[in-house]
């Protein structure tokens, strides 16, 4: 990639990141290492990227990469974030508990959360 | 408009050229190993809040790292964050107003100004969300995964909320009091609309808090006010407060039913409840944690000092037990001297291991109303008020 498509994608991204949060206190700084936080990711297969826009508008995809459940508790909760708004379509849905079942079972290893940058962690960048 | 991958990819190039991270794209790139590729090496910037876990950056919810729970007052930077929501977007807090309406004489609005004429009540409060350790549920149950560490506790003030409900004049109706925050409601999702009974609403401790350990409330913990019921879970705690309402009945709604309710009689693991056979989450369990050491710390020989906090919402903390062989014998820690009514308690064990090993150790908090800290916990659908026995494991080397 050239060095000014890489700026141009590392803005856009900074911008979409900057659109997806709704409150200023937590909107992110532009330089910070968040960037390259997108919020936890849905691994590959075939209903990826409906869940990714089904379940984005409400939160990021970490609320979902923690989540350990058999697939009557995903078919409940599927069934009632659809109740909540998320838009799926009919005929995806069973696809979609499939998905998250495989993905997120009872015998997955645990997910590990990252943390929050520390206080110097951050001032060390703002000298930057 | 540059699509989602695009910008994932664009995310993990910032990623590697800062020189901080190996691929977050291996999920993507066919590693489907959820154990090496969700985890992110990344910290995430947080203005206000220090090396806290992230449970959910979007809406934000944060847990305190069980290390850090060996002061009395836990520091804002260090306080626990659970929202259902969005926070409120950026206001003008002299624009902000709390009304109180329902059941009562005379509907009155208060701004931030009218509040701060009013006496000050201060309150020592442990805050524990209900879903606190739901993650150690076992099977698994929905909802954010909390680890041990959604608690705190914190000096909250502000006039109390019976002051402002006096000036109302209650009805003989009045039952309930419902709170609803300025928080942002996406999609078609219940708004979080709770109640507390109006006992609790009048005890003089119940508070309309403005300020947190004696500094204004910060937008993630309320700003400009928020309910405090100190004692019980979390969830009875409302964030950026805008209405009251006094209600003849219990507020209805997601957030009171189903949510927050606990089963009348034990169930057996996995079992599913029936609606009427719950009640709503008020109060606290006791409990204990270890803050020190850390699960898998390598120890030297020598001495050591187990430490940790102890609480039991309206109760207060009678003992806590220390066990370093696995619960086969027990020992009781020393208690710190800081206390308040609805606060934790600071608890330490000298220990001088007698020899190179491993060892499991344990604490078992007990309280003023005679409850014990279980071994097993209740379980229950939502793996809510997780109180088992702490435990941590350690090697001694020799």
């Amino acid at each position: 990639m050239s060095k000014a498509n890489f700026w141009k994608l590392k803005k856009m991204g900074a911008m979409i990141l900057t659109l997806a949060f709704f409150s200023p206190p937590l909107a992110l700084a532009g330089e910070s290492s968040s960037d390259s936080n997108p919020g936890g990711q849905l691994p590959a297969g075939a209903m990826q990227e409906k869940a990714a826009e089904a379940c984005s508008t409400c939160h990021e995809a970490r609320i979902i990469v923690q989540q350990r459940l058999s697939k009557p508790a995903w078919t409940k909760e599927v069934d009632k974030m659809i109740k909540w708004g998320a838009i799926v379509d009919p005929k995806d849905r069973d696809a979609m508990i499939d998905y998250f079942s495989a993905n997120f079972g009872p015998d997955q290893p645990a997910y590990t959360a990252p943390r929050t940058a520390t206080a110097s962690q951050s001032q060390t960048k703002n000298k930057k | 408009m540059t699509s989602r991958r695009d910008f994932l990819k664009t995310a993990s190039a910032a990623a590697l050229a800062a020189g901080t991270a190996r691929p977050l794209l291996s999920w993507a790139s066919g590693n489907s190993s959820a154990a090496d590729s969700a985890y992110e090496h990344v910290a995430i910037a947080i203005p206000g809040k220090d090396g806290m876990i992230v449970r959910s950056a979007r809406f934000l919810d944060l847990e305190t790292p069980v290390e850090s729970m060996t002061g009395w007052i836990t520091p804002v930077n260090h306080f626990f964050v659970r929202n259902h929501m969005f926070e409120p977007e950026r206001f003008d807090a002299r624009k902000w107003k709390l009304s109180i309406t329902g059941e009562i004489e005379k509907p009155l609005t208060f701004t931030l100004a009218d509040l701060e004429k009013l006496p000050v009540h201060s309150v020592v409060n442990t805050m524990e969300c209900a879903g606190n350790g739901r993650s150690l549920q076992n099977p698994k149950v929905p909802g954010i995964q909390w680890g041990k560490g959604a608690v705190g506790n914190a000096r909250f003030s502000g006039p109390s909320l019976k002051t402002l409900l006096e000036r109302a004049g209650l009805k003989q109706t009045a039952k309930h009091v419902q709170f609803r925050g300025l928080d942002q409601v996406p999609g078609k999702v219940p708004p979080f609309i709770r109640s507390i009974p109006i006992d609790k609403a009048m005890d003089a401790d119940t508070l309309v808090a403005t300020k947190m350990n004696g500094a204004p409330l910060t937008a993630h913990h309320g700003f400009p006010a928020r309910a405090i019921t100190p004692g019980w879970a979390g969830a009875a705690s409302c964030k950026w407060l805008t209405e009251i309402t006094v209600l003849d009945k219990p507020a209805e709604g997601n957030f009171m039913n189903p949510g927050y309710r606990l089963p009348n009689t034990p169930v057996k693991p996995g079992e599913a409840v029936k609606p009427e056979d719950t009640h709503s989450i008020t109060a606290l369990a006791v409990k204990s944690l270890i803050a020190a050491p850390s699960n898998d710390a390598k120890l030297k020989p020598g001495a050591h000092v187990i430490q940790g906090v102890a609480w039991a919402g309206e109760a207060d903390i009678a003992k806590v037990e220390i066990s370093t062989d696995a619960g086969a014998t027990w020992n009781e820690a020393k208690l710190g001297k800081d206390q308040a009514k609805y606060a934790w308690r600071l608890w330490s064990y000298n220990w001088k291991p007698a020899k190179s090993g491993d060892y499991t150790i344990l604490s078992r908090a007990t309280d003023s109303q005679g409850r014990v800290q279980p071994e097993v916990p209740a379980w229950n659908p939502s793996g809510y008020l997780y109180n088992a026995y702490d435990q941590v494991k350690v090697n001694v080397q020799g």
